[in-house]
């Protein structure tokens, strides 16, 4: 009982942040801007909001900071990517790779390895939902997140909605199906683009900042582990959709609490425990595909698919 | 005339991002407080004007050159193979097993093996996301990233459990045995495995530029379905390709295994990974070999003076992490394309978006 | 009766090509105006300049006698222009009411403020009334990819109407219809016209413009060649105006001597589906003896398509088997067809055909890039690919400015002849060639031609796919006509008319126009 407790505490746990990426990730890839950066603007949000608080104190501003920052890395992506026309995908690699040298440079200026936040206690952050939390095993796994976990699972009603029941989600969805449509009727396709990889960049802040700030208030090199890549392979999982992108997150989220819980009664093989999550996800990804392209006839390979 | 024209435009829209990148880390270490020009000559000097320096250079251009002919194969064909790190450590861990746990032996037999073993782990490797991608139709880049992430952590858990070596103070396989390694030619630390590799590289000129496979690649990347069309299986040609990727990688871990390491670290591939580089370094070199042997001695420039920095100013050498990244984020936008110039583009796209 | 739409000295130039020269055009208010010309000849970029989607380089446009400039089709609807692009500007993944509205929702009103909520039982209802009132078949809540191509254009029609313009250009209407749906198509624009509408109809197919116009202009190269009422014209005389000489098709089919009986290549029961799982080639089968040319006719999308990229390994069957000379080549791969004496023409000469960015040389070996004239000590030999680049240069009259540039420096017309002298020295025993000369300019439709003939005539086989049935009838020794998918009818060139062809292309068999 107490197992399984931990097992689906720790699934809503590793959720939360991959669910935030695909959800917000996926705009970009309807707009047929594959935004692949997920992961070094997940970091950024995860080091400017802990680098922030550590300086001011203040974790509003470390918030706010966070989620600038990380815009401003959406604008470069969205800048290089769409206004000049450059290859998305290497945009994408180099934003991974330049977001964690950065981090680094001023860990070192600072002589840091990490950045712990000591005085921070991060109890303090979660909430304890009255009633609910009462009920026992539910209470155990519902209750006593932090808030942007619980707004990971709002978001993903958020954006379905966005996405199917306005304007803005159909012409998200237009721009990326059939640009030349979208033109000729006056849509500004440029700027629906822009506000598909800037949704994104917010949520992949925010996804930063659960993972840094609100759970283990300290920041690590690379502590984001590939979870971009992994919201990656939810969005293709669940091609773009919401809701099944989402539950693509969530079986990640499973593989890896039960990795992690289970690893305790695997001995010496424990650390083969973590490979789990990652062959799943891969798993997965080809049997949806193998199933999706099954009937297809016809030869060859367009790319990007 | 019209090919110099095109060279010198490929030529351009690789260096304008270099210098552009170096302008801004410049502007970053001017609010350093430090002399960016003087902090550059540094960075450059020893590596590349003393003979000693230059073949240091060249020893660890050698992997590189490896790392960025396997992305440039697959990246050409517009394959974004992201597995070449993996491809490459799984075959340099296994070179070192093999390299340490059989005997000595005679001396290029024994390197016989290792390579062998270490091209056999990686074209494994490279060929799950290459039968994913063919059979069912799976985004090679989701596939070969997640995998990597799989591989660190399973060779984490060898090096620190099955193959760990208890008498090293630290996390490590053993060393491998004298005839597994190359010897230090003169006081660089330069090996044979640069000519080995010098010589994979003209072959490699040679499948790019002038074989029915170099062909094909090109043909696959510029548009695959004409490629299909014209009769070229492509989903075998990805296989290959990958085959190739693999077997290239392999040679970079194993060479990079038995000339410098000597025995498997966590840090074995230093950071951000000797696959990483390649993948800039075959961006860099614009996919084809020569581009990439200048690319890679460049890079390696970077590297071994990034320690000179560290030694010499205040800046703190992850300032050359961060204009590679700057790189590569300019090579993304073509500066000058085939027929337009930037600034014709930009107001294009402006008239587009207004 | 007014004018509606003036140009004056209208020019738009591409860089050195000059697209519209000085073109004075004047539309009168509720007239059909028809704009004729053939491929290339800058009809669509004077439409697109009227719609805002290019700016024109001089000259002004007038709307209603007044100046306006437009910028974007914003400016154009909102001056009571719309357009039907030939190329259907729909989303398939969205239903009818979602395209027709793109652009315009109607979003729930909460206390006087829109919320950012799509209001979509609204759109749907008028959307229906829409259809209602111009006596429409569809159905709102359809998905696009789910209905006809004469569902989709009333759709586009539709698009335009909703945003209340009076002036409605269509670009090629009737290229991808049906003779019937054609025939559907002239009675709405009609009805439009009693409206109160204006048209303007861009198109090549003159028995149309003399069906529906009450004015046309001839474009040629560019330039305005002519302005008549209908009334004063002949199809004749606007066929002069068009090309500028007295007759289109000038090639001469005489055969010297009979089809051989001998079959060089045949297809029997030969199906496949398309990404959707939906059957586009139903049990077909035919053969083609040496020294014939078979031609496949039909309006465009009932599956010719398909079938050329069954025939060239570019597609799988689900069923049935092709023969080439006496071999089994059923699902064979391009490179095993080319080998065992298949030359191809594609469809898309730019998607399969040529790759745009490779040189005209490299261009020159694709398909046969294994082949060991070009290769010496297993490497490419790059003089002998320049020599054979050379060679095909100088014996299929190939015009080029830069030898080693890109085939994208090329015309399509001499684009095409790279392809045609590619297939052909390869010396096969059976070419495939689709749409042949589709965008190609009148001097290279005939060297092509004539092309196909030789190869005929040296007693080798030709399956000739295209949707010029001028094209198919003057050249073909037997026709056969595709529908849905299937063969509705084989026919003898020489023998029928276009009309009895025409019913063909409908799905009409000649049995069933027998019984009734």
């Amino acid at each position: 009982m107490e197992l399984l407790g931990n097992i689906l505490y720790d699934t809503v746990y590793h959720s939360a942040p991959i669910i935030l990426c695909a959800v917000g990730g996926m705009f970009a890839y309807k707009a047929n801007v594959l935004n692949i950066a997920l992961e070094g603007m997940m970091l950024n949000g995860a080091f400017v909001s802990v680098l922030t608080a550590y300086l001011t104190n203040n974790i509003w501003l470390a918030v706010l900071a966070a989620l600038v920052t990380t815009l401003l890395w959406g604008l470069v992506f969205s800048f290089l990517g769409i206004t000049c026309k450059g290859n998305v995908i290497v945009i994408g690699l180099g934003i991974n790779l330049i977001v964690p040298a950065i981090a680094k440079f001023i860990l070192k200026m600072m002589e840091m390895a990490n950045i712990n936040l000591s005085e921070m206690n991060v109890a303090s952050f979660k909430i304890n939902i009255p009633l609910i939390q009462d009920i026992p095993l539910v209470g155990q796994i519902l209750s006593g997140h932090p808030p942007t976990t619980y707004l990971a699972f709002v978001a993903i009603v958020f954006f379905a909605v966005l996405m199917y029941k306005t304007r803005f989600g159909i012409y998200v969805r237009v721009v990326g199906e059939n640009e030349d449509s979208a033109i000729s009727l006056g849509i500004k396709t440029n700027r629906y683009k822009y506000a598909a990889v800037l949704i994104g960049a917010l949520c992949c802040a925010l996804a930063g900042i659960d993972l840094s700030l609100e759970r283990l208030a300290m920041f690590t090199n690379d502590m984001t582990a590939g979870r971009g890549f992994i919201a990656i392979a939810a969005i293709y999982c669940g091609q773009g959709r919401p809701v099944p992108s989402a539950l693509y997150a969530i079986l990640f989220g499973v593989a890896r609490s039960l990795a992690v819980n289970l690893s305790v009664y695997a001995g010496p093989a424990a650390g083969l425990f973590d490979t789990i999550p990652y062959i799943i996800m891969v798993t997965v990804l080809a049997v949806v595909s193998y199933v999706k392209f099954r009937g297809v006839k016809v030869r060859g390979f367009k790319l990007d698919q | 005339m019209k090919r110099d024209g095109k060279l010198t435009k490929a030529i351009l829209n690789s260096v304008l991002p270099v210098i552009l990148a170096f302008v801004l880390g410049g502007i970053i270490i001017l609010a350093l407080g430090e002399n960016p020009l003087e902090t550059y000559g540094i960075l450059i000097r020893k590596s590349l004007f003393t003979s000693k320096g230059f073949m240091n250079t060249l020893h660890y251009a050698s992997p590189l050159i490896l790392t960025g002919l396997a992305i440039a194969i697959t990246f050409k064909a517009n394959i974004y193979n992201m597995g070449v790190e993996g491809q490459m450590v799984l075959g340099g861990f296994f070179a070192g097993i093999v390299g340490a746990y059989l005997p000595e032996m005679n001396s290029i037999l024994h390197k016989v093996i290792c390579f062998g073993v270490a091209i056999a782990c990686g074209m494994i490797f490279a060929l799950i996301p290459a039968l994913l991608k063919v059979k069912c139709r799976v985004n090679e880049m989701v596939v070969t990233l997640m995998l990597n992430y799989a591989m660190a952590k399973t060779l984490e858990y060898l090096t620190t459990g099955v193959f760990r070596d208890l008498s090293a103070g630290y996390v490590a396989t053993p060393t491998i045995k004298e005839s597994a390694m190359f010897t230090r030619v003169g006081t660089s630390r330069i090996t044979m495995f640069t000519v080995l590799v010098l010589i994979i590289l003209v072959i490699m000129y040679f499948v790019m530029k002038k074989s029915k496979l170099g062909y094909e690649i090109t043909a696959i990347g510029k548009n695959p379905e004409f490629a299909e069309a014209a009769g070229m299986n492509v989903g075998k040609k990805i296989i290959i390709m990958m085959l190739i990727s693999g077997a290239l990688s392999g040679i970079a871990g194993a060479g990079w295994m038995t000339s410098e390491q000597f025995k498997y670290t966590l840090s074995f591939s230093a950071d951000p990974g000797l696959g990483w580089d390649g993948m800039l370094i075959a961006l860099l070199g614009g996919h084809s070999p020569v581009g990439v042997l200048i690319a890679a001695i460049f890079y390696a420039v970077l590297k071994t003076g990034s320690d000179n920095i560290n030694m010499y100013t205040s800046v703190p050498k992850e300032i050359v992490a961060i204009i590679q990244g700057m790189i590569i984020l300019f090579l993304a936008v073509k500066f000058i394309s085939d027929n337009t110039k930037l600034f014709e583009r930009f107001k294009k796209a402006k008239k587009e978006a207004a | 009766m007014s004018s509606m739409i003036q140009t004056i000295d209208l020019t738009k130039k591409f860089g050195d090509f000059t697209a519209n020269d000085r073109i004075n055009l004047d539309v009168q208010e509720k007239e059909i105006k028809c704009i004729v010309g053939e491929n290339g000849a800058g009809k669509s970029t004077l439409m697109n300049m009227l719609y805002g989607l290019l700016q024109p380089t001089s000259g002004k446009i007038l709307i209603r006698g007044k100046e306006v400039a437009m910028h974007s089709p914003i400016d154009a609807i909102a001056n009571g222009i719309g357009m039907v692009h030939q190329h259907f500007k729909l989303v398939p993944s969205l239903t009818v009411y979602e395209n027709i509205l793109l652009g315009t929702e109607i979003r729930v009103k909460k206390g006087g403020f829109s919320t950012p909520i799509v209001n979509q039982k609204e759109e749907i209802r008028r959307v229906e009334e829409l259809i209602r009132e111009n006596h429409f078949e569809l159905d709102p809540m359809d998905k696009i990819e789910d209905i006809s191509v004469g569902g989709r254009q009333r759709v586009e029609i539709l698009k335009m109407l909703y945003r209340n313009v009076d002036i409605l250009i269509l670009d090629e209407p009737t290229a991808v219809l049906t003779p019937q749906e054609v025939d559907e198509l002239m009675v709405t624009l009609k009805g439009l016209k009693e409206q109160g509408k204006t048209i303007i109809v861009i198109t090549h197919k003159l028995r149309e413009v003399m069906e529906l116009a009450d004015s046309i202009t001839v474009i040629k190269q560019g330039k305005v060649i002519g302005n008549v009422l209908k009334k004063d014209t002949s199809e004749k005389e606007l066929a002069q105006m068009m090309v500028g000489r007295d007759v289109m098709l000038t090639v001469d089919n005489k055969r010297d001597k009979p089809v051989s009986r001998e079959v060089v290549f045949g297809v029997s029961h030969l199906s496949t589906v398309n990404d959707y799982g939906k059957e586009v080639v139903s049990d077909v089968s035919f053969q083609v003896h040496k020294g014939e040319i078979l031609g496949v006719a039909g309006v465009e999308g009932n599956g010719q398509s398909e079938l050329v990229k069954l025939m060239t390994g570019l597609m799988e069957s689900t069923k049935g088997t092709m023969e080439l000379e006496g071999k089994d080549v059923t699902n064979w791969w391009p490179a095993r067809l080319r080998k065992a004496g298949m030359g191809i023409v594609p469809e898309d000469r730019y998607a399969q055909g040529l790759c745009r960015d490779m040189s005209i040389a490299d261009n020159c070996i694709a398909g046969y890039h294994g082949e060991k004239d070009i290769v010496s000590h297993g490497l490419y030999n790059q003089k002998k690919i320049r020599e054979k680049r050379d060679r095909f240069v100088k014996e299929f009259d190939i015009r080029i400015g830069d030898i080693d540039g890109n085939i994208s420096s090329l015309s399509g017309g001499n684009a095409q002849k790279v392809i045609i002298a590619r297939e052909l020295s390869a010396d096969p025993q059976v070419l495939i060639a689709c749409q042949p000369t589709r965008g190609v300019d009148i001097g290279s439709i005939e060297f092509i031609h004539r092309q196909i003939l030789k190869f005929r005539d040296q007693g080798k086989a030709v399956v000739l796919v295209s949707s010029e049935l001028s094209e198919i009838l003057s050249l073909s020794d037997r026709v056969i006509v595709m529908y849905k998918g299937q063969i509705s009818g084989e026919i003898c060139p020489k023998e029928v008319s276009t009309a009895a062809i025409g019913l063909l292309m409908a799905g009409i068999s000649g049995r069933e126009e027998e019984n009734s």
